[in-house]
């Protein structure tokens, strides 16, 4: 191939006329797309209590605890900061109890806020 | 006069801590040398106390631009374990997968080769263009860097024919766009000079010195494992192993560029022929007593997992050998008799991937430069004694550092 | 008003004021045109559209922390940079942008384009001074090829001052630029010698593709590796003021300079140097750095002869002329 100096001069200056490709990310957001993993979202009235969750979490970031001696009633606490967003919950899960939600924006000062909940 | 000197751990052309130690002599290194170890991670001994499944996410993590090569590299030995064949469309998908990968690897790494010799223009060329193959993967696996496509017997998602049909309308566009690079890269005469030439190897010394990927095959030897052993459905697609024969860091990145236009073919003919069917077989959760060496080829070269399975749901032991490993001896030669100037081309020009090849640590007495061998049982003592020491009221005294 | 004249000159401008003004208006200038080229946005959140984004910067250093290197020469590492800001400060004064008098004054008369080349070679020496007394092996490279280089642009771009000085049959720049004001045409003459002084000048700015002596991926800030804090932004202060004494200068010899008095002359100054900034920015876009030695060679078997050549042609046409 043959030597040309300034080759990409036009690309350059062709740009100067174009709209920055940047997008101006904490003003405007891009869409996150439809399969998404974001956070992990349990639903507590389908639960089991058959653990393949749990032992299939690589971060172990899921603990379910029975509620209820007598119910088979379950609350599952995650920990969000080991959590890694693999969504192996999801498949792992025989009655779909786990979905993954949209949010990206997981970012928090004390760790301790990421511990969540559900029952 | 000769002196030496250190480049790195922290060194601007180095984006992973690695350090290379010189002996200059003016602008000319005479010798060199190269200490690793700043990043081991364990990642081997972690393995052995996970089962294959959270071992599929842990393999993952091994490198951030080539997840894939390594979790698919992991997947297909497990998969040879388990005795399983796996659904032909999910080959077909983690086939595709792959070569976007690949692709994006290869641009990445055409914008490191422009940032390294200055060229920041092409750099950001480079890179807002890499982003149109991020957004691809990002749609249809859920990430965009560890795509977690893998599953034992196939892949964990389908892809449907709207999907497909916006693979294929990008494709006109990466293709172009890599094209418009190609020509860019070897007709701007500041680039093309800091490229040509720089950083011999000759095809004997490739070959004695175990090079691997595209280091390899710019010294004119086609070796691909895609082509050589080939995996996953490599063997029912058509391509070429992209060669080149300059035997300099010109010729590596005209090989890489090659192969994103073949990555391109691929892609188009695996969503024209992609079969019908489930894309997973359900997998058995126990792997029989058994050995197995996979082996893979990462956009940086042959990746290789060593697996080995005791009968329980855990294997007792993973052996990971990075591409970027098999390539520094290679390095060492080339940086010979070469201008600091290129130091970093030469060092970017085999896609260094530092920290998936860190799978030992030395430590060094820093005043007197000994080195000591530790038995098992010594560390053991050593850890124990330590354990010992911590005292546990206090708060963050179990993590000094 | 005779004392006050030269006062304003000095502090106000085209001296200090005006000088750090402007110089922090043009580094935004060209980061802008610079990312716009890249299909970035650029600087965009300090002041409108990010044009207070190098003041900014400028602050933030100061703000920082100074560290002196233990083994380094204490008194030389913090002399130099003052003394090289203060070098090309006084490089601006020379430019004509507010001349009236033909009479020759402290800052106009017969020779002052030698001084201001000489004014503007010297921070070179002090980023040699700068390298050599930081004791880094990093900063000593830097040094090196900031010395090595400084011989393969420095006399081509002498070369190619010195042909429209010699068509304008001068040494004081007012006089030239006056020249070429009445004779339009005649710049077209010099239009190699344009094009290698700005070469050049990219070479003394230290920019892509001759940023070489801090090439950031070889080794690391080169000359500037040990600087931080306030010094640091001396040091960054002093690029943006070369850049734009040295677009004034070539301003000043090959366009006609800045005719019309206080406000006319300086549209002119702003539109000439931004105009030459420019075309500094679109070469920095368009090539990547390259090594020390092809660099000598490009300098030595291109830029020289062809300033040789232009030389040629000015005295042809002169001789022509008379």
């Amino acid at each position: 191939m043959s030597i040309k100096p300034g080759i990409f001069l036009p690309e350059l200056l062709r740009h100067l006329f174009k709209k920055p490709v940047t997008v101006k990310y904490p003003f405007e957001k891009d869409p996150v797309p439809k399969d998404f993993r974001g956070n992990v979202v349990f639903d507590p009235p389908k639960c089991i209590g058959c653990m393949i969750c749990v032992n299939d979490c690589p971060a172990e970031a899921i603990d379910i605890i029975r509620v209820s001696e007598t119910e088979k009633k379950f609350k599952m606490i995650l920990h969000n900061d080991r959590c890694i967003h693999c969504a192996q919950c999801v498949d792992s899960c025989p009655t779909k109890t786990y979905h993954m939600d949209g949010e990206f924006e997981t970012a928090v000062l004390n760790r301790h806020q990421l511990k969540i909940e559900y029952k | 006069m000769e002196f030496k000197v250190a480049l790195g751990p922290q060194h601007p052309a180095l984006h992973e801590p690695i350090s290379l130690r010189m002996t200059l002599e003016g602008e000319i290194i005479r010798d060199a040398d190269l200490k690793l170890g700043y990043n081991h991670r364990g990642i081997e001994k972690l393995a052995e106390s996970r089962t294959f499944i959270q071992n599929l996410y842990l393999t993952e993590r091994i490198c951030g631009i080539c997840s894939f090569s390594h979790q698919t590299c992991y997947t297909q030995g497990v998969e040879k374990l388990m005795e399983l064949v796996p659904a032909r469309r999910g080959l077909y998908i983690r086939t595709l997968i792959c070569e976007l990968e690949r692709v994006h690897s290869h641009l990445l790494w055409l914008g490191v080769a422009g940032q390294e010799a200055g060229f920041e223009s092409f750099f950001m060329y480079t890179w807002r263009d890499r982003e149109v193959v991020m957004d691809i993967l990002d749609w249809i696996t859920g990430n965009r860097v560890h795509y977690s496509m893998n599953t034992f017997g196939g892949v964990r998602r389908d892809i449907d024919e709207l999907q497909k049909k916006k693979i294929l309308d990008t494709l006109g566009l990466l293709k172009t766009r890599t094209e418009y690079y190609l020509n860019i890269g070897a007709s701007e005469p500041t680039f093309a000079n800091r490229l040509a030439g720089v950083g011999k190897l000759s095809k004997e010394k490739a070959i004695a010195l175990c090079a691997v990927g595209p280091t390899l095959r710019a010294s004119g030897v086609p070796m691909d494992v895609r082509k050589d052993d080939p995996y996953a459905v490599y063997d029912e697609i058509p391509f070429e192993v992209a060669t080149a024969d300059s035997c300099d860091v010109l010729g590596r990145a005209v090989v890489r560029v090659k192969e994103l236009l073949e990555s391109y073919k691929i892609i188009e003919f695996l969503l024209k022929n992609l079969p019908e069917g489930p894309f997973k077989v359900k997998a058995p959760r126990k792997v029989k007593e058994n050995e197995v060496y996979s082996r893979y080829e990462a956009p940086r070269g042959e990746n290789v997992h060593y697996i080995k399975s005791n009968g329980s749901d855990k294997p007792e032991r993973l052996k990971v050998r990075a591409p970027t490993l098999a390539n520094y001896a290679a390095t060492i030669a080339m940086l010979k008799n070469g201008f600091i100037a290129d130091i970093p081309l030469i060092f970017a020009a085999i896609d260094p991937c530092i920290c998936c090849a860190e799978r030992l640590v030395q430590l060094d007495n820093p005043r007197s430069g000994e080195s000591k061998v530790l038995s098992f049982s010594q560390l053991r003592a050593m850890a124990n004694d330590r354990y010992k020491k911590i005292n546990f009221k206090k708060k963050d005294s179990a993590w000094p550092f | 008003m005779a004392i006050l004249k030269p006062l304003l000159y000095i502090l106000v401008y085209p001296g200090l004021i005006f000088l750090l003004v402007y110089s922090t208006f043009c580094e935004w200038f060209d980061r802008k045109l610079y990312a716009r080229m890249q299909n970035r946005i650029g600087p965009l959140h300090t002041g409108r559209s990010g044009i207070l984004q190098p003041v900014a910067d400028i602050i933030k250093l100061f703000a920082k922390e100074d560290i002196v290197p233990e083994k380094a020469d204490k008194h030389m590492f913090s002399a130099l940079p003052v003394f090289s800001l203060a070098i090309v400060c006084t490089a601006a004064l020379y430019l004509p942008v507010w001349h009236y008098s033909e009479a020759p004054s402290f800052n106009s008369f017969s020779g002052d384009l030698i001084v201001l080349f000489y004014l503007l070679s010297l921070p070179t020496l002090i980023f040699f001074l700068a390298g050599w007394h930081s004791t880094n092996f990093f900063s000593a490279i830097g040094g090196v090829r900031v010395l090595t280089m400084f011989f393969g642009y420095e006399i081509p771009m002498l070369l190619a001052l010195l042909s429209p000085a010699v068509l304008a049959d001068s040494w004081r720049i007012l006089e030239i630029a006056r020249f070429y004001q009445n004779r339009p045409l005649l710049m077209l003459v010099n239009i190699i010698g344009f094009f290698i002084a700005v070469i050049a000048l990219q070479a003394k700015l230290e920019r892509v593709p001759f940023d070489i002596p801090h090439a950031e991926t070889e080794i690391v800030g080169g000359q500037f590796t040990e600087y931080s804090g306030k010094k640091l932004a001396f040091f960054r202060l002093l690029g943006d003021i070369e850049m734009v004494v040295g677009a004034g200068l070539i301003a000043a010899v090959f366009m006609g300079g800045f005719p019309g008095g206080l406000l006319p002359g300086l549209a002119w100054f702003i539109l000439k140097t931004l105009f030459i900034i420019f075309l500094l920015t679109a070469m920095r876009a368009a090539l990547s750095r390259i090594r020390i030695d092809q660099m000598i060679n490009f300098s030595w078997r291109w830029l020289a002869p062809l300033a040789v050549l232009q030389l040629f042609i000015v005295i042809i046409i002169k001789g022509m002329e008379l």
